[in-house]
């Protein structure tokens, strides 16, 4: 009877535990407005290592998503392909060089999704789940899934 | 404070500072900066973006064997980085701060003809430096405290012109699927070869003497389009013109022509950094003095290492330095900077916190005078 308690118990606790983790995917999104239907992946990175990316004659703007640390580390991992300080480095001398711009950082997803609906040149990345039934974007890709 | 920048601040004592340049110069750089800053509407709506930086650093230094501390090590420094971007328009500016000294180093307005590539009117480094156009003059992002002898600036003594003002070419082309290939050109007003130094032109500021043109480029391949890496070759020409009675008398010519050719690899193999780099110096002079030169290179190797820690030692060299009037006339011992002709250094960074580190450096420099042994450490940041 205990062990059967036990189990339960486990199982009760993997399926709280379950939702948070299981199907979790980070997305690449961009307006419904967009004209932007593809980005590949050299163009992603290109695009948020500072270097202008233009589709159909339009300059894409990059934005930062780091409304929580799990999406900063898989951003690194997966989309720049850097540890933070690197990253870090890389834009500080892209300053430095060129006074180029760095991506505006937002610390909530809604605010992030509601700048990127608003803009047509705004690309960024949320969980999947964040933009499930959000008609204002499009996504174009998955970055990451687990 | 951009704005603060360009009218100048009293206590900088900018302000009362007769200009270098005529009026509708001025006008023009004060209606373009306000056209640009302030806006707040502009950068939300109509896709303009500013960016704000400052480099610090703060030094020690202890040494033997020479009798001074050098100008080009202030105990304090402060690298002003500032631009302003509305799509395809670009206006840049680097401001650099020392107990001493306050220069407008660059100032540059761009227009993004292409994606990567861009042209500049304005006061820039010139592209023919390996090191500068890396570095400029913000310490944090550079692993070592000091430059390499044959990159000082021109009032550090450098031998080669760094301050061009005029037209800047940049751009970035991709080869293949990854790799890509940098070019750069500029043509320019370079600095006036006077009692002691080269003078760029000052933006903010007078202009003794006469400028010649300069003409510089560099030609570089990038493994890497988006990487850090790249390997090239470097080129440059400037017509210096002496004035002064020190000058002429030191230099026997009127005016000299340097031409620069160099060939220079930055490259990051894992956790090791390269950057070495070697420069052939002509200078032409008038007749009937018959022509000479010099060469300068470095080797710095880099490793990084566990907790943040990264070691670092170079090798500088040079040849004919001795022999050069060029080189004579630049070593001013009027002041306490002497021109090394080689120097060895070793050293240790740490990045013990998010955009602050303390680095260590200890060199054996040769100068055309005197021999010494210099320690130095340095704290240094990028803020915000």
């Amino acid at each position: 009877m205990k062990s059967l308690a036990a189990a339960a118990f486990l199982v009760l606790l993997l399926g709280r535990a379950a939702p948070a983790i299981a199907g979790e995917e980070l997305v690449l999104i961009v307006s419904a407005h967009s004209d932007v239907d593809q980005l590949d992946s050299p163009l992603v990175r290109r695009l948020f290592l500072g270097l202008t990316v233009t589709q159909h004659g339009t300059r894409l703007r990059p934005v930062l998503n780091e409304a929580d640390p799990k999406i900063k580390d898989l951003f690194l991992q997966n989309i720049v392909s850097m540890s933070d300080s690197t990253y870090d480095r890389y834009v500080l001398r892209l300053t430095l060089l060129q006074g180029r711009t760095q991506p505006p950082v937002y610390k909530s997803s809604a605010v992030l999704v509601n700048a990127v609906a608003a803009d047509p040149t705004v690309v960024g990345y949320v969980w999947a789940k964040d933009v499930a039934r959000d008609v204002r974007v499009k996504v174009l890709r998955v970055v990451w899934h687990d | 404070m951009r704005q603060t920048f360009l009218f100048g601040h009293p206590s900088l004592g900018e302000i009362s500072r007769p200009w270098g340049f005529p009026t509708w110069w001025r006008t023009a750089l004060v209606a373009l900066s306000l056209s640009f800053a302030g806006h707040s509407a502009l950068a939300q709506h109509e896709h303009s973006s500013s960016e704000f930086e400052v480099f610090v650093a703060a030094e020690g230094l202890a040494g033997h064997g020479r009798p001074h501390p050098r100008l080009d090590d202030p105990w304090l420094d402060a690298d002003v980085i500032f631009g302003l971007t509305h799509e395809q328009f670009r206006v840049f500016g680097e401001y650099f701060i020392t107990v001493d000294e306050r220069d407008l180093e660059r100032f540059q307005i761009g227009y993004e003809v292409i994606p990567d590539t861009l042209i500049w009117l304005g006061r820039y480094h010139q592209p023919a430096s390996a090191w500068d156009t890396e570095h400029h003059h913000g310490r944090y992002l550079q692993t070592a405290i000091t430059r390499p002898a044959i990159e000082n600036w021109e009032d550090e003594d450098g031998l080669i012109p760094q301050h061009i003002t005029g037209a800047l070419v940049e751009s970035r082309r991709p080869i293949g699927t990854d790799a890509g290939m940098q070019i750069s050109a500029g043509v320019g007003a370079g600095p006036a070869l006077t009692a002691r130094d080269n003078e760029p032109i000052d933006l903010l500021g007078n202009n003794p003497g006469k400028h010649g043109l300069s003409f510089t480029g560099r030609l570089a391949y990038l493994p890497d389009y988006v990487g850090t890496s790249s390997a090239g070759i470097l080129w440059g020409h400037d017509q210096l013109f002496a004035s002064g009675p020190v000058a002429l008398a030191t230099l026997r010519s009127n005016h000299a022509i340097l031409t620069i050719y160099g060939a220079y690899a930055d490259w990051s193999v894992d956790a090791w950094r390269f950057i070495g780099t070697a420069y052939y110096v002509d200078v032409a002079l008038d007749r009937p003095n018959s022509d000479e030169s010099f060469m300068s290179a470095y080797l710095q190797v880099e490793r990084q290492l566990a907790h943040r820690l990264t070691a670092f030692g170079r090798v500088e060299d040079s040849a004919r330095m001795e022999k050069s009037r060029y080189v004579s006339l630049l070593d001013d011992h009027t002041t306490n900077i002497d021109i090394t002709i080689r120097r060895q250094a070793v050293g240790l960074r740490w990045d013990y916190a998010r955009r602050q580190a303390l680095t260590v450096e200890f060199d054996h420099e040769v100068t055309l005078s005197n021999r010494g042994y210099e320690a130095r450490l340095q704290w240094s940041a990028a803020i915000p």
